[in-house]
């Protein structure tokens, strides 16, 4: 009698079990078509839309950090403002540095607040309307970028330019013919020489590209070139290609604060160049060291989801 | 006439040719006398021996830091490693010829994990050295950079990086850099030679001439090796003009 009971129990509950996992494949499987659907909760609000809901901006430097505001109050203040030079008379732009304006990395058009994320107005400042100008089919590849393409930053590969100049804390330091800046991300820098020497000749392609520095009065003008382009520039997968020549100038505004823009040229993708603004904030914190990161000792621990990952993240790039 | 004319300029050529033979062996002659005079020595703003640049080994201390004789693909080499001998704790040696057995695979290089510190500094990739009064730093083609922070003190442990934490100072016209906080990760080469979280180093950076710097590590790690050992080589300076630090990320690539 006994055994006989166990064995009803055994049947009931595997055939609850088997009822309970289809309940669950059947909602895995409709909320995948559904999520296939949607936007991403930080894509850009369609044209037209009402401002996005997001939290509100701080003030820095005597400018409102909104990217719009910014960039206006900022051009006024770098026609007056005389910045800390160095022995060689040079802008002082040495120190830690964290970013202001683009407040986080999930798009750098304008999205609303999410549960993790600040929201943002866009810092696409030129065209006035904060939409990057893309060809239709670069648009329609941006859209389909989210759904597919895995973030580079999963492999700890460099921030390409402009993402660099938007991503984690950097540590700059100017010395005779260069400006350095190293970045709090995957232990990665930028070497920028400032001798006039020319690019590299187009068959060299790197993750950070060709980066030659250049003094313009107190602006640090970065001009770069054969970038892989195997990076975004956010996390709803804007994008730039290979043809991509992207011209950055930072100027000091404040001694605590510097202006930074970048104007994006790819007559592969874009109807037009564009212009994106943000700012630096210096780090509050005088003690503030970066330290190793080994960000992909990291990721390997999941050594299966990243080979899967690394599959993705390359085809969206293939055609 | 005419032949005095022609014998007093035969005197001034040799003459002229005396002082010109004079002029050259003397200058000559510093470059002859290894290591060149410190007073010869490029310097920075601050009178510290000038290191910043982009430098390079030319060894084989990458596949093997002692002696080897070639193999497929592995030049021959004469060890880094002073005398050669590494001290191994028994268990340990076992455990290094585990290693060699294993190392293509076993080896942290295969898997793209950072190669710390010393491996880093002698794999066969340039790296370039930023030089302030406070702050030194070396920008890795091979992936990475190391932090070197003048005149101060270590975090407050236990940390366990894969590069340690280096702190440096000027001895004189040396610098000497303390790096602590490893993690039991890295490999000295790709021969399996291996160390424990307790390692230690004290590394010593000496200036010899404009374009090449010594390189001296003493190694210390007691779970490992039964006393400190030494390994020592020269970095030349990449002279190419316009060259630059490209990049190698190696996770990047299909394998």
């Amino acid at each position: 009698m006994a055994s006989l009971s166990w064995r009803r129990i055994l049947r009931v509950s595997v055939s609850l079990l088997s009822v309970v996992a289809i309940i669950v494949l059947v909602i895995a499987g409709l909320s995948r078509t559904v999520v296939g659907q949607s936007r991403a909760p930080f894509a850009s609000p369609p044209p037209g839309s009402p401002p996005a809901k997001i939290r509100p901006y701080s003030e820095f430097g005597g400018c409102p950090e909104e990217p719009a505001q910014f960039h206006r109050c900022a051009q006024e203040k770098a026609k007056t403002f005389n910045p800390p030079r160095t022995a060689d008379g040079k802008p002082d732009f040495q120190g830690y540095w964290n970013r202001i304006g683009i407040r986080n990395l999930e798009n750098i058009e304008e999205h609303p607040e999410s549960i993790d994320g600040s929201g943002d107005r866009s810092s696409v400042v030129d065209p006035a309307d904060g939409r990057i100008p893309y060809q239709p089919w670069a648009a329609a590849k941006r859209e389909a970028h989210f759904e597919k393409y895995l973030d580079a930053g999963q492999f700890c590969l460099p921030d390409g330019a402009p993402r660099f100049g938007y991503g984690a804390t950097k540590f700059v330091v100017q010395t005779p013919g260069y400006v350095f800046m190293l970045n709090d991300y995957a232990d990665t820098y930028r070497i920028v020489p400032m001798d006039g020497r020319p690019h590299l000749r187009p068959d060299i392609k790197l993750w950070q590209g060709s980066v030659r520095g250049r003094w313009e009065g107190n602006t640090l003008v970065i001009d770069v070139a054969n970038q892989l382009a195997e990076t975004t520039m956010d996390h709803i997968g804007n994008f730039f290609s290979q043809n991509a020549h992207v011209v950055e100038r930072i100027t000091m505004i404040d001694k605590d604060v510097i202006y930074y823009t970048a104007t994006i040229e790819d007559a592969k993708v874009f109807t037009r160049p564009w212009t994106m603004a943000w700012g630096w904030r210096r780090n509050p914190n005088p003690k503030y060291e970066m330290w190793e990161q080994g960000c992909w000792e990291g990721v390997q621990s999941a050594l299966k989801y990243t080979d899967e990952g690394r599959k993705r993240s390359r085809g969206a790039f293939q055609k | 006439m005419t032949s005095r004319v022609g014998r007093t300029t035969l005197i001034l050529v040799v003459v002229l040719v005396l002082v010109g033979v004079a002029w050259l062996s003397m200058n000559r002659v510093p470059a002859q006398t290894p290591p060149a005079t410190t007073s010869s020595l490029p310097r920075t703003a601050d009178g510290k021996p000038d290191i910043s640049g982009i430098w390079q080994v030319l060894n084989t201390a990458a596949w093997n830091i002692q002696d080897h004789s070639a193999t497929k693909g592995v030049p021959a080499g004469q060890a880094v490693v002073e005398g050669n001998e590494l001290p191994y704790l028994p268990e340990a040696l076992a455990k290094r010829n585990e290693n060699f057995k294993n190392r293509l695979t076993a080896d942290p290089e295969t898997k793209c994990f950072q190669p710390g510190v010393p491996r880093i500094m002698y794999m066969p990739f340039p790296f370039q050295i930023i030089q302030t009064p406070t702050y030194i730093g070396m920008l890795f083609e091979y992936d990475g950079l190391r932090h070197i922070r003048l005149n101060s003190e270590h975090p407050e442990g236990p940390i366990e990086w894969a590069l340690g934490d280096s702190r440096g100072r000027w001895e004189g016209d040396t610098l000497v850099v303390d790096v602590t906080y490893f993690n039991a990760d890295t490999w000295f080469d790709r021969a399996g030679n291996f160390h424990s979280e307790e390692m230690h180093l004290v590394e010593r950076y000496t200036l010899l001439d404009r374009d090449h710097l010594n390189y001296e590590v003493t190694v210390t790690d007691p779970k490992v090796f039964s006393r400190p050992w030494k390994m020592s080589m020269p970095f030349y300076r990449r002279i190419e003009q316009n060259l630059q630090i490209l990049d190698y990320e190696c996770q990047s690539f299909d394998s």
